[in-house]
């Protein structure tokens, strides 16, 4: 971890023009959550559109991996694609500290757009009421872009075409496959965030039900994250200069 | 030393010749573009890096396909059937992700590197350019769609123990499946080609068309739960709902219970309608950024 670094990739993230959309993105559950408190129909159950619609449903399914991946290639991929990378890694900073300063960056930003407004969403919807249900997704957001960060730090660092390779594995693999496989269940990071959500309420079948139980999804969300970062140390240790791009 | 004499100049005679070879003209260019866009979009004839991501998604598109007509091989008509339009509802997930992995390619790279010039200096109008490289993209899209209905026909002619019974059966569904594949193709390619078309930077780009696939589908789905009257509208924005309720409304079948377009609950030809006004908006939209966009 090395301060310096870390406070260049926050300007960095902070001064593109994405993170304005990025941004509009992770508000987008507040918005729903609105008009559910305004428009919703006398008979719908608020804990079950909270769980399964809004907070395990379009914020863990795809803001969540969205928000994370466009902050994390745009953490390590836009200096990378600039060729801007060869002078940082001419540095005597250890490559080892290059890659967990901008992975926690990448994080820090992610949970930052993320969590307020998620939080402040599945308030709205319960308003107060449905324990540990904002509190679990919560504690799943985060550990889950903890994750995705991870991953999609590695994959920047190693193809040039991350953001694309990043929405292959979440829309292709997490998305699509893991409906026809069951057993993608134990290899899919959106998995691992609701199993841990799940630690924390206890909701029936027909409301909703994580597809794991919370002690392996947090075992294998750690595992997940420590392979994927001593993958993209690894990656970056044998890069050479000139290889850019 | 002393200046030269302007007087003494000469003109040498380089030898450089004008071109008096066949003009191929317009139609020829138009051509030309075409068939180097669609070759592009498959990454043939550039680096081994461009084509990991067209041809890893356009696997994806064939591989039930192949399943099926390697099942049918084995197990003759044993096997269940699958209809085309719930290929074609599952075909709409690799041809979004190729719309996000490649559509900022069509246009990009001019864009970018200021290549335009060299098009527009040529016989090519600027909307030539436009019409070409969207036609390109779109027939590269109907391969996804209409490629694995194909090998699906197949699949279940040879599933089936009489084949001019299953083709008596099924005839009909070939024109159907050709439209439905087409539709899905325009409206998707020319979509995400007016998203691309407007932003240069590839990451914008891929972003912004996976935007319009990826978070209209969730948002839609509760729009349409909760939105009451005016939301379920919604489902007409969801290029995934709006597409398979287009081919739903082609083929002339009625939406599952819990399908959104059943909850939605609005006529199925408003979907082709809807279909064909966001091909016609998303055409303008690159017509307009080519005859304004600086070359």
């Amino acid at each position: 971890m090395n301060p310096d670094i870390a406070r260049l990739t926050a300007r960095t993230l902070l001064g593109q023009r994405r993170t304005i959309l990025v941004v509009l993105l992770a508000l987008l559950p507040v918005a729903i959550a609105l008009l559910y408190r305004f428009a919703a129909p006398a008979d719908a159950d608020p804990e079950r559109f909270a769980a399964r619609a809004l907070l395990g449903g379009i914020v863990t399914t795809t803001i969540l991996p969205l928000v994370t991946l466009i902050f994390a290639t745009g953490a390590f991929g836009q200096d990378i694609e600039d060729g801007t990378a060869v002078y940082l890694l001419a540095t005597p900073v250890p490559r080892r500290d290059i890659v967990l300063a901008r992975f926690l960056v990448a994080w820090a930003a992610s949970l930052a757009a993320l969590l307020p407004a998620a939080v402040a969403a599945g308030l709205i919807v319960l308003g107060g009421s449905g324990p540990g249900i904002v509190a679990g997704f919560a504690v799943g957001i985060a550990a889950g872009s903890f994750v995705y960060a991870a991953a999609f730090t590695w994959l920047s660092i190693a193809t040039s075409r991350a953001l694309v390779a990043g929405l292959l594995y979440v829309f292709l693999w997490e998305g699509t496959l893991s409906g026809l496989f069951s057993g993608i269940r134990f290899l899919s990071i959106r998995q691992y965030a609701t199993g841990i959500a799940g630690a924390f309420f206890d909701l029936p079948a027909s409301v909703f039900q994580p597809r794991l139980e919370p002690a392996p999804a947090a075992v294998l969300a750690a595992l997940a994250a420590a392979l994927m970062l001593l993958l993209a140390v690894r990656r970056l240790q044998r890069w050479e200069a000139g290889e850019a791009a | 030393m002393p200046g030269a004499d302007p007087r003494a100049g000469a003109i040498y005679d380089l030898g450089y010749r004008t071109y008096d070879g066949p003009r191929l003209g317009r139609r020829a260019a138009i051509l030309a573009l075409y068939t180097f866009t669609l070759r592009g979009a498959f990454g043939i004839g550039r680096r081994t890096s461009a084509k990991i991501v067209p041809l890893v998604v356009a696997a994806f598109a064939f591989i039930p396909a192949l399943i099926q007509l390697g099942v049918a091989a084995l197990l003759g008509s044993r096997i269940e059937i699958i209809a085309p339009w719930n290929y074609l509802g599952y075909s709409e997930v690799p041809v979004a992700l190729f719309c996000a992995g490649v559509a900022p390619d069509i246009f990009g790279r001019d864009l970018r590197y200021r290549t335009l010039s060299l098009y527009f200096s040529r016989a090519l109008l600027r909307s030539d350019y436009a019409i070409a490289k969207t036609a390109a993209f779109v027939t590269a899209l109907a391969v996804l769609t209409l490629g694995p209905l194909l090998l699906l026909t197949i699949g279940n002619g040879l599933a089936s123990d009489d084949l001019p019974g299953y083709l008596a059966d099924h005839w009909r569904e070939f024109p159907q499946s050709l439209a439905a594949g087409l539709v899905i193709a325009a409206v998707a390619g020319c979509g995400s080609l007016a998203i691309a078309a407007h932003a240069p930077r590839r990451a914008y780009a891929t972003v912004g068309v996976a935007a319009w696939f990826l978070v209209t589908l969730p948002l839609a789905g509760i729009l349409v739960e909760i939105g009451g009257e005016i939301g379920r509208f919604a489902a007409w924005f969801s290029p995934f709902d709006l597409l398979y309720g287009a081919a739903l409304a082609i083929f002339g079948h009625t939406p599952g219970a819990d399908s959104i377009q059943a909850r939605a609950d609005l006529p199925l030809f408003s979907y082709l309608l809807l279909a064909v006004a966001h091909f016609a908006a998303a055409a303008l939209l690159i017509l307009r950024r080519f005859q304004r966009v600086q070359a």
